[in-house]
């Protein structure tokens, strides 16, 4: 439930996320799963717009399993907070 | 047989009493005939007559169900609607399972809105299709157009006016599902974010101006219909507020948006509407929503700093998109904004953050969106959604199925450790807030909570399943609970438990490693048999216990072979064997551990076996080795000048008949040395004499009692301590050691 809650929290905030197929996709991050499905509002493809049959869209749902990366804005988020979380998480996988 | 088709073809002279059993039984059977073909056969369709009593049943909600005109869908959905009633029944024969969460529930759509809000307004396609339905309700007398292909599939909701408090779980089964979620156990856990049911009512009374956005839920869990059809696009929908402009209902709605949460998502949670709840709520609504409306506005200055993305880079440029619900709703209703209507459980703050965030965004669409072209696209748009052939695949009833099914999974017992990012990063900015406002005039904004219900999780026990009036249990086994097959029993050990039984595993591993080596040397000893030769053997055996290796570096495990009889006695026979190097160098370990070996062997009494090896090896030796060896075994010290207080070794050495005998030899066989060598060097200084000297003055020291009777005397002892000692002196040794063999 790390990266759910992390995600949570970002809701709002402008993210970029970069599918498995190279594809860049740059929204507002409006909602997030346990899965890690992203649904992204007002988005713009970034990078050359190469793919413009993605133009006319505005919103969209990602599936979490497709996504390589998700860039966010760093003073979103505490990495320290961040770290304390990742090792609760470690310690309740070990038990 | 025969049959008389009617009563005039009988014979006039049968009986009366069979005439009449005839009779009757022809009256039957024209009576069957009559029923089956002819006018007693009422041309009765009974699907006409099912959908009748269906209709009976459920009392239809606003003006939804008529004004669709699609008899097909209403049959379908009567259809589901009958096998949903059987579910119910077969699920409450069944003793239960329980979904009373509230968020589960909200997140499933199976119930009517009390009162049909109109005008409620979202702001994108994920918020869309309750909040469609019901703007749709009230409006649809108006100018809504039927929407025949889009209504096909949509499933009705059923009258639930009087039933609301009956447990909603049973109405969530999927229209497909052959079996009701039998036997599953009753879930009270919340999902995480969810915020309690009846917190917040006394707090709420307490602040009207400031009210806790979000977390005064409504206690009853709410049913949203969706007033549109499921596929409305955001432009439709804002064609609809447009003629409407005057409702500020509107406000109502709007603010009760802020009940549900942008943040979590579903697969029919976007489809969600806010708040209306049901009329417990009712009361308390007008107070809120005031108290909101004020709030709600001017974003407090500290929460500027939390702003660290700028809006959007790129808003599409205008003429090439359907421009955005922001902005006509902004023309509609000038001063309140739009809340996305979701159901997640956002942190007051964060929902803050957003809703600050929308309003620029807003603001920004709207000072860029051109006001023409609207209309063109919308309607364009809305006879794309219109042709969808693909729309409304799955059911308002199945998509709530899938997405109580997620809900399930996020429930959480302990929210601070599943959800731990989410929680402490706002309780960190709320106390940044909280730190910064402290200069202001005071905070406006209380601290606002996010109150997680933590709900203890039960253990899940299977039961089998038990129908009324049924004898014994049956075996029914679903997906959602799986026949127990095995009684399996897990332990956990403790640490202390584990290091234990490592240890004693550890020690059954060596003690089978040890078993294992000696298996070894017996499979060694069987090869050894069939050696030739005593001495291969010997050797062979020798080299196996590991005597190669050497012993200076570890006397111990030559020594533990000596502790051992059989150790002693295959020393003894393999010594003749080994090379004079190697012999010395067990002479030397032996008389050095000497007085272990003679306390090991006190039982055994094996050590004078021998004795008569070591004497054929003394005459190998060279006479370095001998005066070493000598002085190992008396345990000199090795500067002569400097003597022992007392020396333990030695007596132990002299008190034991092997000892004593074994340093008899020494002595002799170095005088036969010296004595041999005498002629070569008479008074050379060598090893010899100086340990000779010390020897002799150890001996004198030497009490008398207890002294063993050695094997053999050599008889060259006299001259050999005449040597070096006065005649005194000499005498005393020689009563002392026995030497002379007159005397004894």
């Amino acid at each position: 439930m790390l990266f759910y809650s992390f995600f949570k929290s970002l809701v709002g905030k402008d993210v970029v996320v970069e599918l498995k197929n190279d594809l860049s996709i740059c929204g507002t991050l409006h909602s997030v799963d346990q899965y890690l499905n992203i649904k992204l509002t007002d988005i713009s493809v970034t990078d050359p717009e190469k793919y413009p049959h993605m133009l006319s869209v505005k919103n969209c749902f990602i599936r979490g399993s497709v996504v390589r990366y998700v860039h966010w804005p760093a003073d979103e988020v505490d990495t320290q907070l961040l770290q304390d979380a990742a090792r609760k998480e470690a310690l309740q996988q070990k038990q | 047989m025969f049959r008389y088709e009617s009563l005039e073809d009988c014979p006039l002279d049968e009986d009366e009493d069979a005439f009449q059993g005839l009779g009757e039984e022809d009256e039957e059977i024209d009576q069957f005939n009559d029923d089956t073909f002819g006018s007693g056969a009422v041309d009765d369709d009974w699907q006409e007559a099912h959908e009748r009593l269906a209709e009976l049943e459920e009392k239809p909600p606003a003006a939804v169900k008529e004004q669709t005109g699609n008899g097909e869908r209403d049959e379908m959905d009567l259809l589901g609607d009958h096998e949903e009633n059987l579910a119910e029944r077969l699920s409450k024969m069944v003793i239960e399972n329980e979904l009373e969460d509230p968020a589960i529930m909200r997140a499933v759509q199976t119930r009517p809105v009390l009162e049909p809000q109109p005008g409620s307004l979202n702001s994108s396609i994920w918020d869309g299709s309750e909040v469609l339905r019901r703007i749709r309700g009230p409006l649809l007398a108006q100018e809504m157009p039927t929407v025949s292909v889009l209504e096909y599939a949509l499933p009705q909701r059923p009258p639930q006016g009087p039933e609301d408090d009956r447990d909603l779980s049973e109405r969530a089964l999927p229209r497909r599902s052959t079996s009701p979620v039998i036997g599953s156990p009753p879930v009270r856990a919340v999902p995480i974010g969810t915020p309690p049911k009846q917190m917040a009512v006394p707090s709420f009374n307490q602040q009207v101006l400031c009210p806790k956005p979000v977390h005064v839920r409504p206690p009853m869990p709410p049913r949203y219909p969706a007033p549109y059809g499921e596929r409305m696009s955001p432009n439709q929908l804002c064609s609809v507020p447009v003629r409407r402009s005057g409702t500020c209902q509107s406000a109502k709605s709007k603010i009760l948006f802020l009940q549900l949460q942008p943040g979590r998502m579903s697969p029919s949670q976007f489809a969600r509407v806010p708040g209306f709840v049901g009329s417990p709520l009712a009361a308390m609504n007008p107070k809120l929503l005031q108290g909101r409306v004020g709030q709600m506005l001017p974003p407090a200055p500290g929460f500027r700093a939390f702003f660290s993305a700028p809006p959007p880079a790129t808003p599409p440029p205008p003429q090439q998109h359907p421009p955005g619900p922001g902005p006509h709703l902004q023309n509609v209703r000038s001063q309140t904004p739009v809340f996305r209507p979701d159901t997640t459980h956002l942190h007051p703050q964060h929902r803050r953050l957003l809703h600050q965030r929308q309003q620029q965004n807003r603001n920004q669409h709207r000072t860029l969106n051109g006001a023409g072209d609207r209309g063109s696209h919308r309607s364009s748009h809305q006879d794309h959604i219109r042709k969808d052939p693909y729309a409304n695949l799955m059911l308002q009833r199945e998509k709530d199925w899938v997405s109580k099914i997620q809900m399930m999974q996020l429930q959480s017992t302990d929210p601070y450790l599943d959800d731990f990012y989410y929680q402490n990063y706002f309780e960190k900015l709320e106390k940044l807030s909280a730190a910064e406002e402290v200069h202001g005039d005071g905070p406006r904004k209380e601290r606002t909570k996010l109150i997680t219900p933590q709900v203890a999780r039960l253990e899940h026990t299977y039961k089998p399943v038990q129908f009324e009036g049924s004898l014994g249990k049956l075996t029914v086994s679903s997906v959602n609970n799986p026949r127990k097959m095995i009684d399996a029993v897990v332990t956990s050990r403790s640490e202390d438990d584990e290091t234990k039984e490592k240890q004693v595993r550890d020690k059954r591993r060596k003690t089978l490693f040890i078993i294992e080596k000696v298996k070894f040397t017996f499979y060694y000893l069987l090869r050894c048999r069939s050696l030739q030769g005593a001495h291969e053997r010997s050797v062979f055996i020798w080299q196996h216990v590991g005597g190669e290796r050497g012993f200076l570096p570890s006397d111990d495990h030559f020594v533990q072979i000596m502790c051992i009889r059989k150790g002693k006695r295959m020393v003894a026979r393999v010594l003749p064997f080994l090379s004079t190097e190697q012999a010395a160098d067990i002479l030397m370990t032996t008389a050095r551990n000497l007085p272990f070996l003679i306390k090991k062997d006190a039982q055994d009494e094996v050590l004078p076996c021998l004795l008569s090896p070591c004497s054929l090896l003394l005459y190998h030796l060279p006479p370095v080795t001998v005066a070493s060896l000598l002085q190992q075994l008396m345990n000199l010290p090795q500067s002569a000048a400097a003597p022992a207080p007392s020396n333990p070794h030695l007596s132990a050495v002299l008190q034991n008949k092997f000892g004593l005998s074994l340093l008899l030899l020494v002595l002799s066989r170095g005088e036969d040395l010296q004595s041999s060598d005498a002629a070569s060097e008479s008074t050379q200084s060598n090893p010899w004499t100086e340990v000779m000297f010390v020897a002799t003055r150890e001996l004198l020291r030497i009490p008398q009692t207890g002294l063993a009777k050695p094997i053999s005397i050599p008889t060259n002892l006299v001259s050999l301590f005449s040597r070096y000692v006065d005649r005194q002196k000499l005498n005393l040794l020689e009563t002392k050691l026995q030497l002379v063999q007159g005397i004894r």
